[in-house]
């Protein structure tokens, strides 16, 4: 996905699960993630962290000496790091709703590796931008810094809603975005009756990233759900 | 608290009515009765017949026989008296002495008025004299002073109708005063007896005439207030039971999958081992679903799950949860048309978002869960109206491999061996399509299950479009499935 950057990320996990945490490790260093530290308990963690400075912080709601909830305001007052929750309770989607508590995002257990590796991705490009924002598509380049299109040397500027869409459609890169979805990320909290100009933009972002944009190979369209991005690995 | 009212008015018309009755009746007795006896105006009429019959012969006054004979019956003695002379000058046999036989004429005014010694006296007036009858004592009863005054007679409709307005007034407020004390004692009663299948506490005060009813709906209230809890307690176990269980599996679940998942993206493992790990990956990922589903349906069935309405578009949902389904489905086994008209982009429904997102995911499972070599699914939202009102239908329709009709006919009408209360021993189906239905009913709505003209299955969910929500949580037809 032309984001290796973020696996050199410092990442902290927190679960009173020994082999749990072995496994998320291991998923985790897998993918490529470099800086991966574990710690079992709310006080181990707080140390772990002052030592270790994470970057993001996967942790376990219940663990023995108090709960994921205090841990993450314990963390915040040191640092402004995302904060991932992996929870063994449904019913916390409760609490989780909207994000309320400042989590970044959660999971409920059990968990496929994909699931998991994709949420932390996904919380890290959120937070932290990329030092050279260069994303590889099939007939071009997109500068995201530079909100441009670079196509053979051409450098094309994208307008405020085609940089929207784009970035929205980036953090999913691989993965189908709906019709909806792209609409509420261009024109806000009321995104309805814009499908005819969701197709007129998707048209024109096309024109500018397409060799052929009308047989489209990067920006796919999945019919009547959504698109998908399709990025090239660096 | 409407039957009050029309108690009272029922009561105080059958009142009227039983006035009006009685006043009837009493008139038609005594029409009756007075009918019986000799009309008051007879003896005045007998002294006037006798007067006229007077003749005057040879050797005085004389009444022809027949007449004799009558007064004789009635055991009537007569006196024949001049008008000049007022001796009399002629009178009947047996004539009792204490008879005069002349007269001053304030003795004719009050014999005409009253009595002579006891007798009844009637007059009559003949051609030259008075016709004095004297009835047997006791056979009359006369009134002696008979003059009212002419206003009062005037007006006697008007009085007689103001009396008897006033009587009936007074009867009910007599009545009403008196009833009005009983319904006092009845009104919490009643009031009591509403509340009891509201559920609510029920508790009054035990005194009055109605003391002993209270004093049995408090204990009633209370038995019920006491089996309400214990179910609701014992709901709640059940239901922390299942969540704790549920709990419990998913950290060692969490380990299953994501170890299996791993060996599964290994690129150093044989291919007939990749198979194993990714049927591992399969198995464990229905697991999850079904603890989910569990914990979910157990908490819908004994209503601990809180609903959180929010204005929603059914159409984003519902491409979201088709979408996220792609999104995971890396193989591509199971391949998604989406077949909402294109005209319709917003369906909005009030819902709770979390719940109906599962719902969706739940209907696309299912035909995941009975497909294991792979279908195409066809999701469509669409909007049909029932009973006058918008319907939002979700539906989900496969080409696998389908149900039977009796299969379908159970689905839809058997219940669920969660919310079963007998034994059983069949098999029966998983907990997607129950949570489905659970939600659907929580929102008004109903969930249905038929052949897919695809071929396979096809299970849809109508709710209530936005703005047509009922409190109910069946719609018309939903006992038929």
């Amino acid at each position: 996905m032309g984001s290796e950057y973020i696996k050199k990320k410092r990442l902290l996990l927190v679960d009173d699960e020994p082999e749990l945490l072995d496994m998320v490790v291991s998923i985790l260093k897998e993918d490529g993630y470099e800086a991966v530290r574990t710690a079992r308990t709310v006080k181990e963690a707080v140390k772990a962290a002052e030592e270790f400075q994470p970057e993001l912080a996967v942790l376990d709601v219940m663990l023995p000496d108090g709960d994921g909830f205090g841990l993450m305001e314990q963390l915040r007052a040191k640092g402004d790091y995302p904060v991932l929750f992996l929870t063994a309770r449904g019913e916390e989607e409760d609490k989780f709703r909207g994000f309320g508590l400042g989590a970044d995002d959660y999971i409920v257990k059990p968990f496929l590796p994909g699931e998991l590796l994709f949420r932390v991705a996904a919380i890290l490009r959120r937070s932290y931008k990329e030092e050279d924002p260069l994303v590889e598509l099939a007939g071009c380049e997109i500068d995201f810094s530079r909100a441009e299109v670079v196509k053979g040397g051409e450098h094309i500027p994208l307008t405020a809603k085609e940089y929207e869409l784009l970035s929205a459609l980036y953090r999913n890169a691989g993965r189908i975005v709906t019709i909806d979805t792209l609409c509420e990320a261009a024109w806000g909290d009321n995104p309805y009756g814009y499908e005819n100009s969701l197709m007129a933009h998707i048209r024109r972002i096309r024109e500018k990233i397409e060799d052929n944009p009308s047989r489209p190979v990067s920006l796919v369209t999945v019919k009547g759900l959504g698109y998908k991005l399709i990025t090239e690995r660096k | 608290m409407k039957s009050i009212p029309k108690l009272i008015r029922r009561f105080v018309l059958l009142l009227l009515l039983s006035i009006f009755l009685f006043l009837v009746l009493n008139i038609g007795f005594l029409i009756l009765f007075t009918m019986d006896q000799s009309p008051n105006g007879r003896p005045w009429s007998t002294a006037q017949e006798m007067a006229e019959a007077v003749e005057q012969t040879g050797d005085g006054y004389g009444l022809p026989r027949e007449m004799q004979e009558k007064l004789d019956q009635e055991h009537i003695w007569a006196v024949y008296v001049d008008n000049t002379t007022l001796q009399a000058v002629w009178h009947s046999d047996g004539l009792p002495a204490e008879v005069p036989l002349s007269y001053t004429a304030s003795e004719i005014a009050s014999l005409t008025r009253g009595y002579i010694s006891d007798y009844p006296t009637f007059t009559g007036a003949g051609d030259d004299g008075l016709m004095i009858l004297g009835y047997p004592k006791e056979s009359f009863w006369k009134h002696m002073y008979p003059s009212w005054d002419y206003q009062t007679i005037a007006g006697a409709p008007r009085i007689f109708l103001i009396v008897l307005g006033a009587n009936i007034i007074l009867v009910l407020l007599i009545y009403i005063g008196a009833n009005s004390r009983l319904l006092k004692s009845v009104r919490p009663i009643v009031n009591g007896i509403q509340q009891l299948p509201k559920g609510e506490l029920v508790a009054l005060k035990e005194r009055g005439i109605l003391s002993e009813l209270a004093f049995n709906l408090n204990k009633t209230s209370e038995m019920l207030q006491s089996q309400r809890y214990q179910l609701k307690k014992k709901d709640a176990a059940r239901a922390n039971w299942i969540a704790g269980v549920s709990h419990d599996i998913r950290t060692p679940l969490s380990m299953v999958m994501g170890y299996a998942g791993q060996l599964e993206e290994s690129p150093d493992i044989r291919e007939e081992d990749r198979k194993k790990a990714s049927a591992i990956v399969r198995q464990s990922r229905r697991m999850k679903n079904l603890i989910n589903d569990l914990n979910l349906a157990s908490k819908l069935e004994y209503n601990m799950q809180p609903l959180v309405r929010e204005e929603i578009n059914a159409v984003a949902l519902v491409r979201q949860a088709a979408v996220d389904f792609i999104n995971l489905d890396a193989e591509g086994r199971y391949p998604i048309e989406w077949e909402t008209d294109e005209k319709l982009s917003v369906c909005m429904i009030l819902a709770d978002k979390s719940l109906l997102t599962r719902a969706a995911a739940n209907l696309i499972q299912n035909s995941i869960n009975h497909n294991e070599d792979g279908c195409t699914i066809y999701i469509a939202v669409s909007v049909r109206t029932e009973n006058g009102k918008p319907y939002c239908v979700i539906s989900v329709e496969d080409d696998g491999v389908g149900a039977s009709e009796e299969q379908i006919r159970k689905l839809n009408d058997a219940p669920h061996y969660m919310v079963c209360d007998t034994n059983t021993t069949e098999q029966r189906h998983g907990l997607g399509l129950l949570i489905v239905r659970q939600i659907a009913e929580s929102h008004g709505g109903r969930a249905k299950i038929r052949e897919s003209a695809h071929g396979g299955f096809a299970a849809e969910m109508a709710l209530p479009c936005s703005g047509y929500e009922t409190e109910a949580t069946k719609m018309p037809g939903s006992e038929n499935g």
